[in-house]
């Protein structure tokens, strides 16, 4: 889900950009209608998440006072109130809905003695008024908790050292799918993994599932490189994620079984493809990209076997993407900045399926590897 | 069942005028109501106001009266009350229709040579004094006076505030205490562009006679220096609301003035500008002393009385210990009139012709009006105050006169809600401005956006030419409403059948909401002071450069969006129209208005510039050659 990596930044930048559009006869209003900013409080918010009602969105937001780091918030789309429901303070980040219960579950550092700390050093460096850019620093303190909403109580699913986040429930809601970097911690590193490990320690994230209690976790991915961002296809049949190049230049959507087996590319799109989540049709997946510069992330769409070219979505400078269609799948919800500024907000928008379908049958095939 | 039918029927007609037009929306919007049996909540009152009856409602004219009728029995029918202590809804205030030079004149006289005749022309030695009349005009911001004095020529008459680091003071080294001052219209014309754009924002004739009138200077005289565009021109009256003067007596003389008080100095006027032009600090002005200059100014003043139009809904539970128990809604209702005051933007063909201002500000008025019903049906936790102001078009006077002697302390009010050409929606982006002001609104607008579901395009800037600014002012939190600028504004093709009901309904029930929460939170929002951008000193008025472009002061693009091009301009004839982004001019970027204003003021007259643009998403160049604003 977090996926910016700004450590890259400058080593893309020499990347020509846009060296590659892609000409389509769409425009965005051929797909999202009604586009409407959702958020407004606090200095950024986004990874917002649908209630199975379609009722409700959960979401991160920097918004609670003396906090500089995000916390976990419900949104209520039919009055409009919003409530935190992780503890205020530490990092919080990827919330998701448990379907069939009164659960949440969310990855958050409170319990780290240093986590309040952290906060003051935060405020006392954007105090100063440097600036650095965005960056998710893959706290090791992350773990995942799931609240429940009748109780208020948390309970503690991973204990692992290393990050644990990135987490989402399966359909029937007996499972959680999620990204660790565990294993840089829990067997001895060889020099170049050790230095790997003080640069971009997400070069050890990989693909976990546990069930919804967080018993039975196992590791699904072996691949170099950051996996993350994983979520459940609409049948519960597939899990869709992000995979990372050992580079941690290039990443692209693959899909596999919950058992891990059956690893497959869907997109080879020669650039940072991440955040794909399926439609609730099953026909296609929404993922963001970066395939027209570095800075400039768009959703665009590729069908569920990636048999064609993906079709962009959004044309807004600036960043779109962790775009979530809604569970009827007629509404879309995803983090942009288009409203100005670097910070991304929440946005909303109504979501063309017809249109939809009708670009991405109208792509192009895809074009062969660019790796080969 | 029949009232039913003939709202259908009445929609219909509507529609089927408006049908043959290229606006789409206005059509289905009313048969989208009609359908649905839901009356716009606002139609009846954009039609009212803008109406051929009234006449474009320009302050102090019977169409403003006839609009503050409609407004006063439209606010008695919902039961609103005159403000405490006040009989009327009407709060009449005076002001200034119009200015013209009243006869001014100044005769300029060479002493006989006292110093040293062998440094001066021969003809000066015997005396030189001559008096001219059509060769002056006063500042319309001048006062009024006869006086005469020795002269000090201070250079182009700048000084840049110590804030901004940079030492320019045209007066430094000048004694001009019961002096009269000879300066330089504009600012260094051959400066490097930073100095230049840093120049131009303290080169402001206002800002100029504020400078000299602080040093002690009786009098302020402006030529156009041979060097510059308008070479020896007068300075025009420019269309000035104030009351009174300034507290000087500011007038322009021409070249031909300017050369006869240089016969008294041992440079010409063009030597002494090409010395300054450079924009070095230390070239500094000289007195002239053996020139003694009578001048007379006088400005006439049209005195006008306009209406704004107050009332309030009082609280219906009891106020107790709320702190600032008063909630303000606002709009002005007044309009151009004919164009009269100079502000209009009507072609050749249309000039004089009604402006309707269906849009600018009808529809804001009818926002408030309809806020204010909504309101008056419901429980109320604080007073809600309903004010439609007039004057604002010529210079936010109304709201001003309002906030100078005000009936409900301004401390009381916990907001002050805006809604400035509400009327014309376009993608469902609704402006909301002002946001800045309050670290309150934040939440509120989120929540109560949740239902509403407009793109909303967030403005910190309180700054803005709406009565806002007033409020803004007064340390008031605001929000000030606006979709957007468009092709006629301020035109009188402004015209009620192009305003789009159905999503200025959409307006009205969102601010009636906003409203609403800010009467239920106990604790009223905090106002938070937000700097002013680029528009200390003398700010826009220095620009005296044409482009013929008109902005998009709505869009949050990156760039500069134009709403269109004046037809005939620079603009227009470089290839721009409407819809095109300029992203960048002679080499500077340009993010926003604030860096085309600065832009501008470092483009040079008759010079070609470089203009970069997108259109249709694709970065296209053009040369553009700025014309002389007069």
């Amino acid at each position: 889900m977090n996926g910016f990596r700004p450590a890259l930044a400058a080593a893309l930048f020499a990347v020509p950009l846009a060296a590659m559009q892609t000409a389509s006869t769409y425009q965005e209003r051929d797909f999202l209608t009604r586009v409407r900013r959702l958020t407004i409080e606090g200095r950024r918010a986004g990874e917002g998440y649908w209630s199975p009602d379609g009722k409700r969105l959960v979401f991160q937001s920097e918004r609670e006072p003396g906090n500089p780091f995000y916390q976990i918030y419900v949104l209520d789309l039919g009055t409009g109130d919003t409530k935190r429901i992780s503890p205020g303070f530490g990092k919080t980040t990827c919330a998701f809905f448990r379907p069939n219960s009164d659960e949440i579950e969310f990855a958050s550092t409170h319990a780290d003695p240093k986590s309040k700390q952290l906060q003051q050093d935060e405020l006392a460096f954007r105090a100063s008024g440097k600036e650095r850019r965005y960056a998710w620093d893959y706290d090791p303190e992350m773990d995942i908790y799931a609240y429940s909403e009748k109780t208020g109580a948390m309970k503690r699913l991973t204990t692992a050292r290393g990050y644990d986040a990135e987490g989402s429930y399966s359909p029937d809601g007996q499972s959680i799918v999620f990204s660790s970097m565990r294993d840089a911690y829990n067997r001895p590193l060889d020099d170049k993994e050790k230095k790997k490990l003080a640069e971009d320690p997400s070069y050890f994230a990989e693909i976990y599932i546990m069930r919804a209690d967080g018993s039975g976790q196992k590791r699904l991915t072996t691949v170099a490189g950051y996996d993350g961002g994983p979520f459940f296809t609409q049948d519960g049949k597939r899990i869709v994620w992000r995979r990372f190049d050992e580079s941690g230049l290039i990443a692209d959507v693959w899909t596999m079984n919950p058992d891990g087996s059956d690893q497959k590319q869907i997109t080879d799109f020669g650039s940072m493809s991440w955040a794909p989540y399926m439609h609730p049709s099953g026909e296609y997946f929404l993922f963001a990209s970066n395939k027209l510069g570095f800075e400039n992330f768009e959703v665009f769409m590729v069908d569920a076997q990636g048999a064609k070219e993906p079709v962009r979505v959004t044309y807004s400078d600036g960043f779109d993407g962790l775009p979530v269609p809604s569970p009827d799948g007629k509404q879309l919800a995803w983090t942009s900045s288009r409203s100005g500024g670097s910070a991304g907000q929440l946005f909303l928008a109504e979501w063309n399926h017809e249109k939809a379908l009708d670009a991405l049958k109208n792509a192009p095939p895809k074009k062969p590897s660019r790796k080969s | 069942m029949k009232k039913f039918l003939s709202a259908i029927s009445v929609s219909l007609a509507v529609a089927l005028v408006v049908a043959g037009r290229p606006e789409g929306r206005p059509l289905q919007a009313a048969v989208g109501n009609a359908l649905q049996g839901v009356p716009s909540k606002t139609r009846a009152h954009v039609q009212a106001l803008a109406s051929d009856r009234l006449e474009g409602r320009l302050a102090g004219s019977n169409g403003e009266r006839l609009a503050g009728d409609y407004i006063v029995s439209q606010l008695q029918k919902i039961g609103a009350k005159a403000l405490p202590g006040q009989r009327d809804f009407r709060l009449p205030f005076e002001f200034t229709a119009g200015t013209k030079d009243g006869g001014s004149s100044i005769s300029v006289r060479l002493k006989p040579d006292t110093a040293g005749a062998q440094t001066s022309p021969p003809s000066v030695a015997s005396g030189f004094a001559r008096t001219f009349e059509s060769d002056v005009r006063a500042l319309s911001f001048s006062d009024n006076g006869d006086l005469d004095g020795t002269v000090v020529f201070a250079g182009y008459g700048i000084v840049v505030p110590e804030s901004q680091d940079f030492g320019y003071d045209s007066y430094a080294t000048l004694d001009v205490k019961d002096k009269i001052v000879v300066v330089l219209r504009y600012f260094p014309e051959d400066a490097d562009q930073k100095t230049r754009s840093l120049l131009a924002r303290y080169a402001d004739l206002r800002y100029k006679a504020m400078a000299a009138r602080q040093r002690g200077a009786k009098a302020m005289l402006v030529v156009t220096g041979p060097r510059s565009p308008n070479a020896g021109e007068l300075v025009p009256m420019t269309f000035d609301t104030a009351l009174a003067g300034s507290g000087l007596v500011a007038v322009s003389i021409s070249g031909n003035v300017g050369a006869a008080i240089f016969r008294g100095a041992d440079k010409t006027l063009e030597e002494a500008q090409k010395g300054l032009d450079s924009g070095n600090p230390h070239v500094a002005g000289f007195a002239i002393p053996d020139v003694n200059v009578h001048v007379r100014a006088s400005v006439e003043r049209e005195k006008k009385t306009g209406n704004n139009i107050v009332a309030y809904l009082p609280a219906t539970e009891p106020i107790g210990t709320t702190s600032k128990p008063w909630v303000a809604i606002g709009a002005h209702y007044d309009h151009l009139g004919h164009g009269e005051a100079g502000n209009t933007l009507a072609g050749k063909d249309d000039a004089g012709k009604t402006h309707y201002g269906a849009d600018d500000n009808a529809s804001g008025s009818a926002a408030v009006l309809a806020v204010a019903s909504t309101l008056a049906g419901q429980p109320r936790k604080r007073n809600v105050l309903v004010a439609l102001w007039s004057g604002e078009e010529l210079g936010l006077i109304g709201s001003n006169a309002f906030a100078d002697k005000p009936p409900v302390p301004l401390n009381q009010l916990a907001a002050y809600l805006n809604f400035d050409m509400v009327g014309r929606m376009q993608d469902n982006k609704l402006s909301v401005q002002a946001t800045g002001t309050s670290p309150a609104w934040g939440r509120i607008l989120e929540q109560a956006n949740i239902a509403a579901g407009f793109d909303l395009q967030l403005q910190a800037d309180p700054y803005q030419p709406t009565d806002v600014a007033t409020f803004n002012g007064a340390s008031v939190p605001s929000l000030s409403f606006f979709t957007g600028t468009h092709a006629d504004y301020h035109k009188p093709s402004d015209t009620a059948d192009k305003i789009d009901y159905e999503d200025l309904d959409r307006v009205v029930d969102f601010a009636a909401s906003i409203v609403r929460r800010i009467e239920d939170t106990a604790d009223a929002p905090q106002f938070t002071k937000v700097d002013q951008q680029m528009q200390s000193g003398g700010g826009r008025a220095g620009v005296r450069i044409f482009t013929g472009t008109i902005p998009d002061y709505a869009t949050d693009v990156k760039g500069l969006l134009l709403s269109g091009v004046i037809g005939g301009g620079p603009a227009e004839q470089a290839g721009l129209q409407k819809g095109d982004v300029i992203v960048e001019i002679a080499g500077q970027t340009i993010a926003n208005i604030y860096d085309y204003t600065y832009a501008l003021e470092v483009l040079k007259i008759g010079q070609p510039a470089k203009v970069i643009y997108t259109r249709d998403g694709k970065r296209r160049e053009t040369t553009l050659t700025p014309a002389a604003r007069k």
